[in-house]
C-alpha cells in the first residue's frame, strides 16, 4: 500500500514537471499506461542533430547498393511506415521480399525485431536490410565508405556526435535507432479515451469488449501484443518456417511475432507474407479459415474448435474498435 | 494539452555523462601488468607445430583429421573475452567487459592473419600470485545489448557479425578438403564456386535457459603449472595454445563430406563442443 502511494506520488510530481517546460519533441516521452522502455536510452541519448541524422539516413537510397532504395520506400510514413504499394515490398533490381514490412513505431518498447525476433537489439535491425539480397544488397562498410565521402554528411555526423573525425557504422546505426527511437504512436482515439479527452461511440465500445475477450490473450496491452511468437493457422505446411529459422526448433515452426496493432487500420496488408488486404479478410481468417498444424496456438484451438468464435455484427464492431487504434498526428507529424 | 499522463525521460544524457566519469581509476602503484598469449597451433605426433595457412583455394594440404580426411586453412579468427584471473590466497582480477560506439575493452578478437592481435595485456592486476585463467571464447550478452559498437565488435568491419541472428560469430574458420564438395555460401574466402571450401562458423550467444537457443560460447577455466606473481613493474606472459586439430577431432569428429558449411548455431554444436579441449595452458615467463 506504501509502495502504491509512493508511485502516484511520483507520477504525480513528474506530470507536474511536465507542465511546467515547453514539450521538447526530441526527447522520448509516452504514456505511462505503456510497456516498460526496452532500448537502453543511456548508451545513445536522443538529440534533434541526431534524430535528424537518422531522419535523412532513413530516407536516403544511398544506404542501398545501386542508390535505388531507400529505408522509407517500404516504410512509408503516412501508413505508420509500412509499404501500401506492393505486396511484398521490392527491393534493388526489383527483387520481391518474402516478407511484409512491418511497421515502425513505439520501437523502443520492443525487445526483439523482425517478425522472426532474430534481431534483438534496435541497432542491429538496419544491417538486416541494408545487407539483405531482396532489399538493400549493400555491405554495411561500403555504405560506410559512401557517407564518408560526402561533406554533408560527415559535417552532420559531427553535430551529432562531437569529435568524430570519420564516419564508423555504430555512429550510423545509432542515429537511425534514435530516429525510430522517437516514432511513438500514442495519439489515437484509444489513447484519447484512456485520457480522458474523447469517448468511444457505442458500437465501439462493443468492439472493445469483444476484442478484450476474444484478441487480447496475444494482442494484449496498450500496444497490442505480448511479443510472443504464435502459429495462427495460416497454413499447416510451411514455406517460411518463422520463428524456427531463429531458434532451429520444430516446436516454432511457422511461428511469427504478435504484430502490434496500432494504426492497424492504415498497416495493410496484413499477416508476416502480406496475404490479406482488409481487415475483413483477417477476421473471417480468424473465424473460418484457421489451419490445424502441430504448433498452432493453443488460443486458437479450444474446446476442439478451430478459430475464434465471433458473428458477422461481431467482427464488424471488433474493426470498428480497431480504427480507433490509428494515430492521425503519428502519421502526419511533420518532425517525422 | 497534448500528452497528459506522460513520463518524461530527461536523465538519460546526464547518466552518460556519469557513467563516463566512472572509468577515470587513479593506477594503482602496487598494481601489476600480466601478458596473454593465444598460440594457434597444430598438435601434430604430440609436437606442437606453428600454424601454416594458405592462399584461398590451395589444394596443398597440411593437417588431416581423424576420419583421415585432409584439409588446409585460409582463416582463423575468434573472440575472447570475460577473462578472469585467480590466486590461490583468493587473487582476483576481472576484466571488465565494456562496449562503446568508439571502444570495446574486455573483448579481444584473434586473428591468425594478424600476430599482434594474439596478445592480450592485462593492466592493473592487483599483485599477488595468480594460478588460473578463465575466459569465454565468443561474446556473449554483455557484448550485445549495447547495440551497434566500435573497434573490433563494429558489424561493418569485424567480419564476425550474423544480421540475420544478430550477435557476433564466437569462431570462425575457412579452408580447404579435398573431401569437402564445395558449394559453401557467405564467407570471406570461398564463394559457390569453391569446389573443395569448408566453413566453420560457430556462433550463437543467447544463454536462455528454458529456450530452445543453442548455446555455442564456451566458459573455460585453465589451471597454470606454476604461479604468475604480478607486483608492479613485473609482466608475467602466460602462453596458451590453441590446436587446431583438436577443433575437428575430439569429442565430435568433423567429417567434410558432410557438415561441412556451418553458419547456424545448431550446425555449430559438434565443433563448439570441442572448443574447450583444443585450449590448453602451455607455460608462463616471468
Amino acid at each position: 500500500m506504501k509502495n502504491l502511494l509512493f508511485t502516484i506520488i511520483i507520477i504525480f510530481s513528474i506530470s507536474c514537471q511536465k507542465d511546467d517546460v515547453v514539450e521538447n519533441p526530441y526527447q522520448l516521452s509516452y504514456p505511462a499506461y505503456f510497456p516498460e522502455l526496452k532500448y537502453p536510452l543511456d548508451t545513445n541519448p536522443i538529440t534533434k542533430a541526431g534524430f535528424e541524422l537518422g531522419k535523412k539516413l532513413f530516407n536516403d537510397p544511398r544506404l542501398s547498393i545501386d542508390n535505388s532504395v531507400a529505408c522509407s520506400n517500404c516504410h512509408v510514413k503516412s501508413v505508420a511506415f509500412t509499404d501500401p504499394q506492393h505486396n511484398p515490398s521490392v527491393g534493388v533490381f526489383e527483387r520481391s521480399g518474402t516478407r511484409n514490412a512491418p511497421m515502425i513505431a513505439n520501437m523502443a518498447f520492443q525487445p526483439e525485431f523482425l517478425l522472426d525476433g532474430g534481431v534483438s537489439h534496435l541497432d542491429f535491425v538496419p544491417v538486416f536490410a541494408i545487407e539483405n539480397q531482396r532489399e538493400m544488397a549493400e555491405s554495411l562498410v561500403h555504405v560506410v565508405t559512401k557517407l564518408n565521402k560526402i561533406d554533408e554528411y560527415r559535417q552532420e555526423f559531427r553535430n551529432a556526435f562531437p569529435n568524430l573525425d570519420t564516419i564508423t557504422s555504430p555512429f550510423m546505426l545509432k542515429a537511425l535507432s534514435q530516429y525510430m527511437l522517437l516514432l511513438v504512436s500514442d495519439e489515437a482515439k484509444y489513447d484519447h479515451v484512456l485520457q480522458g479527452i474523447a469517448q468511444y461511440t457505442q458500437d465501439e465500445l462493443a468492439g472493445k469488449t469483444l476484442f478484450d475477450s476474444k484478441c487480447a490473450t496475444c494482442h494484449s496491452g496498450a500496444l497490442f501484443t505480448n511479443y510472443g511468437f504464435f502459429n495462427n493457422g495460416l497454413d499447416s505446411s510451411f514455406e517460411d518456417i518463422g520463428r524456427a529459422k531463429i531458434t532451429e526448433s520444430d516446436s516454432d515452426l511457422g511461428k511469427f511475432k504478435v504484430p502490434s496493432l496500432r494504426n492497424i487500420g492504415r498497416t495493410a496488408p496484413y499477416m508476416h507474407d502480406g496475404r490479406f488486404e482488409t481487415l475483413e479478410e483477417v477476421l473471417n481468417h480468424y473465424r473460418f479459415g484457421v489451419k490445424d498444424s502441430p504448433t498452432l496456438a493453443q488460443e486458437l484451438r479450444t474446446a476442439g474448435q478451430l478459430g475464434i468464435e465471433l458473428s458477422d455484427d461481431e467482427a464488424e464492431k471488433i474493426i470498428l474498435f480497431l480504427n480507433t487504434l490509428t494515430d492521425y498526428e503519428f502519421i502526419s507529424n511533420p518532425i517525422f | 494539452m497534448k500528452k497528459l499522463l506522460l513520463i518524461s525521460i530527461l536523465a538519460s544524457i546526464n547518466l552518460y555523462f556519469t557513467s563516463c566519469s566512472k572509468d577515470d581509476n587513479p593506477t594503482d602503484e602496487t598494481n601489476g601488468t600480466v601478458e596473454v598469449e593465444f598460440d594457434n597451433i597444430a598438435l601434430v605426433d604430440g609436437i606442437q607445430r606453428q600454424l601454416s595457412m594458405v592462399t584461398p583455394g590451395s589444394s596443398d594440404y597440411q593437417y588431416t583429421n581423424a576420419l583421415n580426411q585432409k584439409f588446409n586453412i585460409n582463416l582463423l579468427r575468434y573472440y575472447i573475452s570475460n577473462i578472469v584471473l585467480e590466486g590461490p590466497n583468493g587473487e582476483y582480477f576481472e576484466d571488465k567487459v565494456s562496449v562503446t560506439t568508439t571502444a570495446v575493452k574486455g573483448i579481444y578478437l584473434v586473428d591468425e592473419s594478424n600476430h599482434t592481435s594474439s596478445l592480450i595485456t592485462l593492466s592493473d592486476v592487483p599483485a599477488g600470485e595468480y594460478n588460473k585463467i578463465k575466459f569465454t571464447v565468443g561474446v556473449d550478452e554483455n557484448g550485445v545489448t549495447e547495440g551497434a559498437a566500435g573497434g573490433i565488435l563494429d558489424p561493418a568491419t569485424c567480419n564476425m557479425f550474423w544480421n540475420w541472428n544478430s550477435g557476433y560469430i564466437a569462431l570462425k574458420f575457412e579452408g580447404q578438403s579435398p573431401d569437402s564438395n564445395g558449394g559453401v555460401s557467405g564467407t570471406e574466402t570461398l564463394d559457390e564456386n569453391s569446389i573443395h571450401g569448408i566453413a566453420y562458423h560457430i556462433g550463437g550467444w543467447r544463454d536462455i535457459e528454458g529456450t530452445a537457443f543453442v548455446y555455442n560460447n564456451k566458459a573455460l577455466s585453465l589451471d597454470f603449472d606454476t604461479n604468475a606473481k604480478v607486483k608492479y613493474g613485473e609482466q608475467p606472459h602466460v602462453h596458451i595454445v590453441m590446436d587446431v586439430l583438436t577443433l575437428f577431432n575430439g569429442e565430435n569428429d568433423i567429417d567434410f563430406t558432410g557438415n561441412h558449411n556451418v553458419h547456424k548455431p545448431l550446425d555449430g554444436v559438434d565443433m563448439a563442443n570441442n572448443i574447450p579441449n583444443a585450449f590448453t595452458f602451455d607455460h608462463i615467463h616471468q
